[in-house]
């Protein structure tokens, strides 16, 4: 599988990252399955959270057979210098090991969040001490919220060598502030941060629970996905067309297949075909006057 | 709304800061909307559409560098020689070829020695493609009902000799779209125009056109097709 540099990491991560939250919903022999699966097509690059149920305890048997073969990212919600160590402490021993290589900022959503991660008693202040101490590797933030936050993330962490943002053609497609994931992509790109791409398979949001209930939907997504091998293979094609260091693979295990498969026969997508994949995304929000052109 | 990519690509390589340009055939003013972004001077957006006027007035009106002109494309109440930059940005396929002709030279009359013209339009669809379905009813019902087509897409080397014949000379081609993505909401659109043009028509005419329009659309669904290309001239100083 092709390999990218990951920002100043010096690792080359995979064009796919596994999206390990897929081991949730498996029993323990069919995690240990998956992880083979994964594995057998040269994936390098591996993503958990404690908040993935029990991801981190279902990867552990697999993950410490393979420990490195791996360049794993884990993540924590804890914003304090001591919330965030008790965490790092507990994935390790979850999942058995003795260092994480990419410690992430998880799921940062507002300015105040900047301000706690940044401050003498934060978050990073524990990351960077993990660091000293050979328990973390490199430094990462994830968010799918405020684009102008990312980037003010990006501007402000010295040491931060990775983000996690979301990226897909319906995003791509809009033009305001809110969705300008892209300016993430190359502001990060400037700085040499590595970049991993989530929200690639996404097609929008579940119907209204009034619609379908929760527990009927046929997917363990937080959004509904594109499920067809060929909308698959035109998702991943365009998020790593667009320059992201790798592409996470989504949350739910019956996708898994055909994203590795998407990966493994991965060859680019040129710019003509970029736009039309746009293209057919800003028509989703039907403009008034509806229009013969694009 | 915001700037297709294909208007983008299509201006990325053209001198539009600072220019006076013009937008032929406004639609719902996307060109308009790249030419304000990429800085120009001032911008006509002719149109001989209300409601498309209305909707560029609408989507770029507070910008007042921007004037929408309703006129016929084929005369237009710009002075010769007036802009450096001019857009047809999907606007031949709506042209039939009398017509494209008179408006390829008025483009010509308003354009200032140096200036130049941006052509982005659709190559003739392949035989296969289902959507061809579609506008051979809204061709049918425009022909029926006004003698003329509602669609001719042109392919590109048929367009450079058009606009060369008026003194432009061509600088390049590239691939906007490959496939082109008709999508629901614009085959509704195009629904809706044979459905126009066929209540035009006597109703035992209209009705099976109109019926034939809507089932054909249902039918079709969205689907990609074709090729959307963008060509340069520039005129000589």
């Amino acid at each position: 599988m092709e390999t990218r540099p990951l920002g100043a990491t010096e690792h080359e991560s995979t064009v796919m990252t596994f999206g390990t939250i897929a081991l949730n919903w498996l029993e323990q022999e069919g995690a240990n399955q998956m992880v083979e699966h994964v594995l057998d097509y040269g994936v390098n690059h591996f993503d958990v959270a404690p908040t993935y149920g029990d991801a981190e305890l279902k990867l552990g048997p697999k993950l410490r057979q393979y420990r490195d073969d791996v360049f794993l990212g884990c993540k924590t919600q804890e914003r304090d210098y001591d919330g965030a160590r008790r965490k790092l402490d507990l994935s390790l021993n979850r999942m058995g090991i003795e260092k994480i290589d990419l410690y992430q900022v998880h799921g940062l959503e507002y300015e105040s969040e900047l301000e706690e991660i940044t401050a003498e008693d934060g978050a990073l202040a524990a990351f960077r001490d993990a660091k000293e101490e050979g328990l973390v590797d490199h430094i990462g933030l994830t968010s799918h919220g405020d684009p102008d936050l990312i980037k003010a993330a990006i501007e402000r962490i010295d040491d931060l060598e990775t983000v996690m943002f979301p990226l897909n053609p319906v995003v791509a497609a809009k033009d305001d502030a809110e969705h300008d994931y892209e300016g993430v992509l190359e502001l990060a790109e400037a700085n040499d941060v590595g970049t991993l791409g989530i929200k690639a398979f996404a097609k929008g949001p579940w119907p209204p629970e009034s619609e379908r209930y929760e527990e009927d939907r046929p997917f363990a997504n937080w959004y509904e996905p594109v499920a067809r091998p060929d909308e698959i293979r035109e998702r991943f094609d365009f998020a790593a067309a667009r320059g992201l260091t790798s592409v996470v693979s989504p949350g739910d295990p019956k996708l898994v297949s055909m994203v590795l498969d998407a990966a493994d026969r991965s060859d680019g997508m040129d710019e003509a075909t970029q736009r039309s994949v746009v293209e057919a995304a800003r028509h989703d929000d039907s403009p008034v006057p509806e229009q013969l052109h694009h | 709304m915001g700037v297709p990519e294909t208007v983008r690509a299509a201006l990325a390589d053209r001198p539009v800061q600072g220019r006076v340009c013009l937008e032929a055939g406004a639609g719902v003013g996307n060109a308009t909307a790249g030419l304000l972004e990429a800085g120009a001077r001032r911008v006509y957006a002719v149109t001989d559409a209300a409601d498309h006027a209305a909707a560029v007035r609408r989507r770029c009106g507070e910008d007042d560098r921007l004037e929408v002109i309703r006129a016929d494309l084929r005369a237009t109440p710009l002075r010769p020689d007036s802009v450096d930059l001019v857009t047809a940005h999907g606007l031949c396929n709506l042209l039939g070829p009398a017509a494209l002709e008179a408006v390829a030279a008025e483009l010509a009359r308003v354009a200032a020695p140096g200036s130049h013209l941006v052509v982005d339009d659709y190559a003739p669809l392949p035989d296969d493609a289902a959507v061809r379905r579609l506008f051979a009813v809204e061709n049918a019902a425009s022909e029926l009902a006004d003698g003329r087509p509602a669609l001719t897409f042109y392919p590109p080397a048929l367009l450079r000799r058009v606009f060369g014949g008026h003194g432009w000379t061509f600088d390049r081609e590239r691939t906007l779209l490959d496939p082109v993505p008709w999508t629901e909401s614009h085959l509704s659109a195009h629904a809706r125009t044979a459905s126009e043009a066929a209540g035009r028509l006597r109703e035992e005419l209209a009705t099976p056109l109109e019926r034939e329009a809507e089932r054909v659309a249902a039918d079709v669904g969205a689907a990609s097709a074709g090729r959307m290309y963008s060509l340069a001239f520039g005129r000589a100083e």
